[in-house]
């Protein structure tokens, strides 16, 4: 029994607002210094963290797309040879994907839910310090190997038997593989903490119709990545044993099956691309809100439409597999279900529309980074109508058509909008305002060099160039078109300097900015820029479903949780009716114990069997490390 | 302009560099997967120089420049693997054990283990039976197919050891090890059952 010398069980409501600072600063705050950073479970340190980190791999992929580039500018041109050309492109691709677009939709998840639905940290927070480790662990794993001249080349999706043991020598497929792992831990680790932070943990009131549409997104997309993920860690999991202990999972010949990769890629595949749209949808429409000055048009139909695109995303991977021979009726259904996703995004589209329309829009720069995103998200889309269907997709399969589809589909869905939200939550993550005028340069300069540099991509394709060669003859009519995208990619690239350079600069130096600058009307306005470590001193009471607009002066609060330990308040799942006071987990150095000692069996187990075994006695010391009771306050509830 | 990232973070940036710029470093320093080898190191691989038997012997100097390739090269075993098929090695070795000519598995190798003597018997041929591939394969070709074989018969797994082939499984592939699991012992001397004597 521990006996505390002062008032047993201090609540909140006892102290004043400067007492109450103090307090909730000496129970909430990391400290300072390396063991503190590397301890430390507050969701706003590790969301900035996850942050950095994907943008540190978005440049890197940038450079890489440069690169190819550089080698594709002229016929037989001699910059890059085959072989690292190969390792480019599936660096290229992996990186894009797991590196930088899944990661860093969760990222603002994991900055931002808390705060919109009005908690002091996220869920499992221990949990989530192990998750970003793991991700940092999973990325320098694939960039050190490249850099060793080890990067995987059989592209991002590693079909088999390319992949398979009989044609890709060495450990190249096996990094790829292992990296899903770690990116699949992470991501899974974050999902469940968002699915438990939206279910449990919203500000008292906040019932299901009066949750911010970005949360309403990462609550799908947490769904999606908890359904879809399994499916390519089983079929990585099954590649690492086909290439390592002579397995037979993709193997013809013994009963195995290569379309098996096929279909459990793209189950995974598929679902992965709404995992980085939908949150861009949450984000398209928190903007747009703030932006028109009035609620989103159809917040009903925005969150069907969410929920429906979550459910018919798992309805239509095969269309990524017309070309591999599959039954007739087969092909129909998918062709039927792909187009059938147009309705969704279309009507998420006309709510926008019909939003600004009924609004007043104020054109700032994440509003512009908003219409350049639905001009573009809607060719990105009708082209994915025109390859829904089997004879258009014969004909444009693995070729330069598709390149431009899913480029205009993942940066118009995904990279615009997240561009857009970095303008307009930097002020609350940093304290600072980035340059309107550098804002909008960079916005065209990105806007532009995106459509030179891929729409021509869409005529290379229907003239015939294949996707992923490393040159190209002379006598191909491609040469001119070629240089022309070379040269658009430069613009393009110029304006994601800008934009590096704006983030940077205004981090240091940008004009302070007030709590709310934007005028918004959602939670993470109501509390300072950038929050304090207990986000709000005290926990916001929600009436409406924008708790910020309706009386701007005062918001109600809810009062009574400890101050001497970490507390917030669990709500139930539909009404957010106020259940308990829950301890939240202080900070631990164990999940980057956990974190390392899982990264040393998975890396030692592309090499030997036994490394399962061995390493497997590290990680249950680190796990029973971390979950030993402590005699903290946060343990005794 | 950097001001902004605060004292905590200089320990991630410096690590998260050091360790790329120490990867690049080490991707330099290290042998580039060639698909096609320079010609005159190519041709320099034909220069081997025997001891009179035919057995062991020296292999050509830029075979160690290139830092034995052949016998570590994840590539290069691969692209042995494949040529064992395509020139009918199988129909005499089957996959490794042995049936008219003699077996790779079993510990026991006719001119010894060295990857010159493995060369020699493809290139060359040897009696009773095997047969010169001087003139059916390139000198880079040979080289690369003497690893793998090399690779079978080894007890303890190479890191950049083929993997099971897409095929009907007979044997544990070259990661697995066989020769370590297959080898007999027997009885110490020369073995009616381990193929003609030279």
């Amino acid at each position: 029994m521990i006996v505390r010398d002062e008032v047993e069980d201090l609540r909140d409501t006892a102290l004043d607002e400067v007492q109450l600072d103090r307090r909730l600063s000496e129970t909430w705050s990391t400290p300072t210094g390396l063991w503190g950073a590397l301890s430390t479970v507050d969701h706003k340190i590790i969301g900035r963290r996850y942050i950095y980190t994907a943008f540190i791999f978005l440049a890197l992929g940038g450079i890489l797309a440069l690169a190819m580039r550089l080698q594709l500018s002229e016929p037989e041109a001699r910059f890059i040879g085959p072989d690292r050309y190969n390792q480019i492109f599936t660096m290229h691709g992996t990186n894009m994907m797991f590196l930088f677009a899944v990661p860093v939709m969760e990222a603002m998840a994991v900055y931002l839910v808390p705060l919109m639905v009005g908690t002091r940290n996220i869920a499992f927070p221990r949990l989530n310090a192990f998750s970003y480790w793991m991700y940092l662990a999973g990325g320098l794993l694939l960039w050190i190997a490249f850099a060793v001249d080890t990067g995987p080349d059989v592209g991002w999706f590693a079909y088999v038997p390319l992949s398979g043991p009989q044609y890709a020598a060495g450990k190249r497929a096996d990094i790829w593989a292992q990296m899903i792992t770690f990116t699949e831990v992470s991501a899974l680790a974050v999902a469940v903490e968002i699915v438990v932070t939206v279910l449990k943990q919203r500000a008292p009131g906040m019932s299901l119709d009066r949750i911010p549409l970005f949360v309403w997104s990462m609550l799908v997309t947490s769904f999606l990545i908890i359904l879809a993920m399994p499916a390519i860690m089983i079929a990585s999991t099954a590649l690492i044993l086909d290439r390592l202990v002579g397995t037979h999972f993709f193997n013809p010949a013994e009963g195995g099956d290569v379309l098996l990769w096929q279909h459990l890629f793209w189950f995974f595949g598929h679902p992965e691309v709404y995992i980085i749209f939908l949150p861009a949808v949450g984000m398209v429409s928190t903007i747009v809100a703030t932006f028109t000055r009035r609620p989103v048009f159809g917040y009903l139909a925005m969150v069907m439409a969410l929920v429906t695109t979550g459910v018919l995303a798992f309805g239509l991977w095969v269309h990524h597999m017309f070309v591999a021979g599959l039954p007739r009726l087969g092909e129909s259904f998918f062709t039927a279900s792909s187009m059938a996703i147009a309705i969704p995004a279309g009507l998420q589209i006309f709510c926008w529309l019909a939003t600004m329309w009924a609004g007043r829009p104020v054109f700032k720069t994440p509003f512009l980074f908003v219409i350049g995103f639905m001009v573009i998200f809607v060719i990105g889309g009708m082209t994915g109508v025109m390859v829904a269907s089997v004879p258009f997709d014969t004909q444009v399969h693995d070729t330069y058509f598709v390149v431009a589809h899913f480029h205009y589909v993942l940066v118009g869905g995904a990279v615009f909008p997240l561009l857009g939200a970095i303008y307009y939550w930097f002020p609350k993550i940093t304290g600072r305002m980035m340059s309107e005028t550098l804002g909008r340069w960079t916005f065209g300069l990105i806007f532009t060099g995106f459509n030179l540099t891929f729409f021509p991509m869409h005529i290379l394709g229907l003239q015939g160039m294949p996707r992923r060669i490393y040159t190209y003859q002379p006598e191909m009519p491609w040469s001119g078109l070629n240089m022309f995208i070379s040269l658009s990619a430069v613009i393009l690239a110029a304006g994601f300097l800008l934009f590096f350079i704006d983030a940077i600069r205004s981090a240091a130096s940008g004009p302070a900015a007030p709590d709310n600058p934007w005028g918004a009307s959602t939670l993470e306005w109501a509390t300072s820029s950038p929050p304090l470590p207990y986000n709000f001193a005290r926990l916001p009471v929600v009436g409406s479903l924008e708790p910020l607009s309706n009386n701007s002066e005062t918001l109600s609060v809810a009062g009574g949780l400890s101050v001497d330990r970490r507390e917030l308040i669990v709500t139930s799942v539909v009404e957010a009716l106020p259940e308990a006071r829950e301890s939240s987990p202080g900070n631990s150095i164990w999940p980057l114990w956990s974190a390392l000692a899982t990264t040393v069996l998975l890396i030692w187990s592309i090499f030997t069997p036994w490394a399962v075994v061995w390493g497997s006695i590290p990680v249950s010391i680190a796990l029973i490390g971390w979950f030993w009771p402590k005699g903290t306050p946060e343990d005794d509830t | 302009m950097f001001r902004g990232i605060n004292k905590a973070k200089w320990p991630f940036l410096a690590t998260f560099v050091l360790l790329v710029v120490a990867g690049a470093f080490l991707g330099w320093a290290r042998q580039p997967r060639e698909l096609r080898t320079d010609p005159p190191i190519a041709a320099d691989l034909d220069h081997l120089r025997l001891m009179p038997n035919g057995i062991s012997g020296a292999p050509p100097e830029s075979y160690f420049a290139e830092g034995k390739l052949y016998e570590s090269d994840a590539y290069n075993l691969s692209q042995g693997q494949r040529l064992y098929d395509w020139f009918g090695c199988p129909s005499c070795h089957r996959d490794g054990r042995g049936n008219v000519g003699p077996s790779f598995l079993d510990g026991w190798w006719l001119y010894g283990p060295e990857m010159v003597s493995i060369v020699a018997s493809i290139r060359d041929g040897r009696p009773h039976g095997m047969p010169a591939f001087r003139d059916r394969m390139t000198i880079e070709e040979i080289w690369q197919l003497a690893g793998y074989v090399q690779t079978i018969g080894a007890y303890s797994a190479k890191v950049g050891a083929t993997g099971r082939k897409d095929d009907r499984q007979t044997r544990p592939a070259e990661n697995r090890a066989p020769a370590r699991i297959l080898f007999d012992e027997g009885p110490v001397g020369v073995h009616p059952d381990q193929g003609p004597s030279p």
